[in-house]
């Protein structure tokens, strides 16, 4: 285990990661504007959606920001903000094939400490604007988040029992020659896509931006400060597919293409799947959703850290 | 930059403002919006456009009015009258908000937020029967409980109640006696600061969380000081109340609608949260007075043959919406726009069964809609609610398509609003909001709200 299984890169790189995850973020916005028009009947003039996050973005620049009385402006707007940064710091130690920017001993704990971050952004982009429905939204992702956030850890367990390693670089090298982790620990990877929905605060885990409560954490965000938010949800999306990349998906594994291809093709066809999924699914009520995540995730995902475990030991 | 305005312009967010009795406008509007590819704002923040569907009434107009105040610019204001065709009302808008010039001059001569609060603070005052109750004494006040809660004869029912037929009267007791307990003064500020953002504010959630981590020195102190430091900004801070389990706990007013999307027009729902619990609600329709002595609003375009099934089918859109599912929403809307055109019935009829099969199948809807706010038949009886809205909130919804399908349906009869404070309490806002979605609500009738308060 003393061989790097990857190169770490000059740091500069990172520019190039951002601009990776920037594309995805556009493609992802992309897609959901096509779908959206879609359902909509929208007229074909509309260009079929896919502009949506040209024109919102435009839209979103030219608005005016806007505060609200006695609003904690700075908790606020770092909310939004650390959404992207977090996201950033996600994909910092995906490895793009054979290079990665951050070669970090404890990746996959890196990638876990971030997701966790993000119930404290979302909830200070709910805290900060003073409003009740912003509020009340905050609250309903704390609420998600204590259903999500244990089967997701148990589900990262999974892959890193396996590979007896906590670097990303080394659970994708284990996945070599063998099969995919996300194929023999089905359950992990499952609830680990869930956990990536629910803290991108994505689909059936939107009810913190619910109808009901005037889009909730976002009932205040205007201009600028909505753009940002947004830009964040999508690019922590973007940040869990590849993520999910080298845990579950081989990593850069695949015939005749190189390994970074692979590991884009495989980013963006999770990516799209998640997109595609957001309006096919009701809302998972924070108040259910509890129940569904004690009651049969967090044992699910145990009973497969076991296995994992049985089996390795079994092999050992 | 002429470029850039033009391409921010492509999809403006719309906000919706419906004038009771004109869904049908709402409804065209909802999708003139959507087949330009333009979307529907949820809160002002969100929107760049404010289309108001209808003529409002004085008391709807100044609700409108502080949901523009709310508004970001660039902002447009649109009017569509009941027969005006919506897609040239949005042409108009989109024109007008590529006016830089006039945006920004719009946002130089805008009032201070400071202003806008202490002009609005009285009206609220009066406004509110809740700021006329009992405040501003230590004793726990049950006479004056009797006067104030407003659900009209319900005051007889005072003690004789189990937790089902609990009535606000009984809830306003718990909570009230312990305002008066703990509040001195500085009540009106309190009260004041429900009405004056209609919609999405109440902002002093924020500020509750303070209350919770002085922990009780918080309320001692309240009592001494009311006034200034109890509303910083003018908004006022959540007061201390009981919650179910007897606890101490933050009590917040906040006010709902008139202007929400998929909410009933003109409703507004004065609650009492703990949390994002209704311990206590209060209904009111806006204008209801001069609405009455105005033609009935079953007049104009909303008479016709096809009109109930397309209600029940908005309504549905609404109820969809709100438990977040997106497609199932679209299509819902889909299947109104069709009847609403008058489309030929036999290809409504074959999109309906395809709706309903949808959604029947979804067995998360199922979960997630399952066992809110159950009404059995006695129940329905004893409030004077029709027999149709039996069941839970997922039996309403599928009982809503399958009146749906009944093409020669008329609207329904109207529901009396002061049933509605009942429905909710005790549910959180997402339960409340689709509760209200699943009662079908065509139309709501006054109840005799005014006739209690006076008697106060």
């Amino acid at each position: 285990m003393s061989e790097p299984s990857v190169t770490t890169v000059a740091p500069a790189w990172a520019l190039a990661a951002v601009a990776i995850l920037g594309a995805l973020v556009v493609l992802a916005a992309a897609l959901d504007g096509a779908l959206t028009a879609r359902g909509n009947d929208a007229a074909s003039g509309a260009g079929g959606g896919v502009a949506t996050p040209l024109w919102e973005a435009a839209r979103l620049m030219r608005q005016r920001r806007r505060r609200t009385v006695e609003a904690d402006g700075m908790l606020w707007r770092l909310g939004g903000a650390g959404l992207v940064v977090t996201a950033v710091l996600m994909v910092a130690v995906v490895p793009l094939g054979e290079w990665t920017i951050f070669d970090l001993d404890v990746g996959v704990m890196w990638f876990n400490a971030m997701d966790v971050m993000v119930w404290a952004l979302v909830w200070l982009t709910g805290w900060g604007a003073n409003s009740a429905h912003s509020l009340v939204g905050g609250y309903r992702f704390l609420a998600h988040g204590l259903g999500y956030e244990l089967p997701l850890m148990f589900a990262l367990v999974a892959p890193v029992i396996a590979a007896e390693s906590l670097n990303v670089g080394r659970v994708a090298a284990a996945q070599e020659n063998s099969l995919w982790f996300g194929l023999w620990m089905p359950v992990a990877f499952l609830v680990y896509c869930l956990g990536v929905v629910a803290f991108s605060v994505w689909g059936p885990f939107a009810p913190a931006l619910g109808a009901d409560i005037a889009s909730g954490v976002g009932a205040e965000l205007s201009g600028v400060d909505r753009l940002v938010f947004e830009v964040g949800r999508y690019a922590l999306l973007a940040a869990g597919s590849a993520f999910a990349v080298p845990m579950f998906l081989g990593g850069g594994a695949g015939p005749l293409l190189p390994g970074w291809t692979w590991v884009l093709i495989k980013t963006v066809s999770l990516l799209l799947l998640f997109i595609w999924l957001r309006r096919r699914l009701p809302a998972l009520r924070p108040d259910k959703f509890m129940e569904l995540g004690w009651m049969v995730l967090l044992p699910a995902v145990l009973v497969q850290d076991l296995v994992v475990a049985v089996v390795m030991v079994w092999r050992g | 930059m002429d470029a850039f305005a033009r391409s921010a312009t492509r999809r403006a967010h719309v906000l919706l403002v419906e004038v009771p009795g004109q869904w049908r406008t709402r409804a065209a509007v909802e999708r003139a919006v959507l087949t330009r590819g333009w979307s529907l704002a949820m809160s002002p923040a969100d929107a760049d456009v404010l289309a108001v569907c209808g003529r409002p009434r004085p008391q709807l107009e100044k609700a409108t009015g502080l949901v523009w105040h709310q508004m970001s610019g660039p902002r447009v204001r649109v009017d569509v009258a009941d027969d005006a065709p919506a897609a040239e009302a949005l042409d108009q808008a989109q024109a007008r908000l590529l006016g830089t010039e006039h945006h920004r001059h719009d946002s130089d001569s805008r009032p201070v937020a400071a202003h806008l609060l202490s002009a609005n603070k009285g009206h609220d005052q009066e406004s509110l029967n809740h700021g006329s109750m009992d405040h501003g004494d230590g004793d726990d006040g049950t006479m004056r409980h009797d006067g104030g809660d407003e659900s009209g004869g319900e005051g007889m029912d005072h003690g004789s109640m189990g937790h089902e037929s609990m009535d606000r009267g009984d809830e306003g007791d718990g909570t009230m006696r312990h305002d008066g307990g703990d509040e001195g003064g500085g009540e009106g500020m309190d009260h004041g600061s429900m009405g004056h953002e209609s919609m999405d504010h109440g902002g002093h959630g924020g500020h509750g969380g303070h209350g919770g981590n002085g922990g009780n020195g918080g309320n001692g102190g309240n009592g001494g000081n009311g006034g200034m430091e109890m509303a910083p900004g003018g908004i006022a801070l959540a007061e201390g109340g009981e919650d179910r389990d007897g606890l101490e706990m933050d009590v917040l007013y906040v006010r709902l609608g008139p202007v929400l999307p998929h909410w009933p027009a003109g409703l507004v729902l004065r609650c009492a949260l703990q949390g994002d619990v209704i311990t206590e609600a209060q209904a009111e329709i806006l204008d209801a007075e001069t609405q009455q002595r105005h033609a009935g609003p079953t007049a104009g375009p909303a008479a016709g043959l096809a009109a109930g099934p397309a209600r029940i089918l908005d309504n549905t859109v609404s109820l969809l919406a709100l438990a977040g599912w997106e497609d199932a929403a679209a299509e819902a809307r889909r299947v109104r726009d069709a009847v609403l055109e008058g489309g030929d019935r036999a290809s409504c009829a074959v999109k309906l069964d395809r709706l309903r099969a949808k959604v029947a199948r979804s067995r998360v809807l199922r979960w997630s809609l399952r066992g809110i706010r159950p009404l059995g038949h006695e129940e329905l009886e004893r409030h004077g609610l029709p027999p149709h809205l039996d069941g839970d909130t997922y039996d309403r919804l599928l009982g809503m398509l399958e009146r749906a399908g009944d093409s020669n349906g008329k609207l329904a009869s109207p529901l009396p609003l002061d049933k509605l404070p009942h429905l909710v309490t005790g549910l959180d806002l997402a339960a409340a909001r689709l509760v209200i979605a699943s009662l079908d609500v065509h139309e709501l009738q006054p109840g005799h709200v005014h006739d209690e308060t006076s008697g106060a």
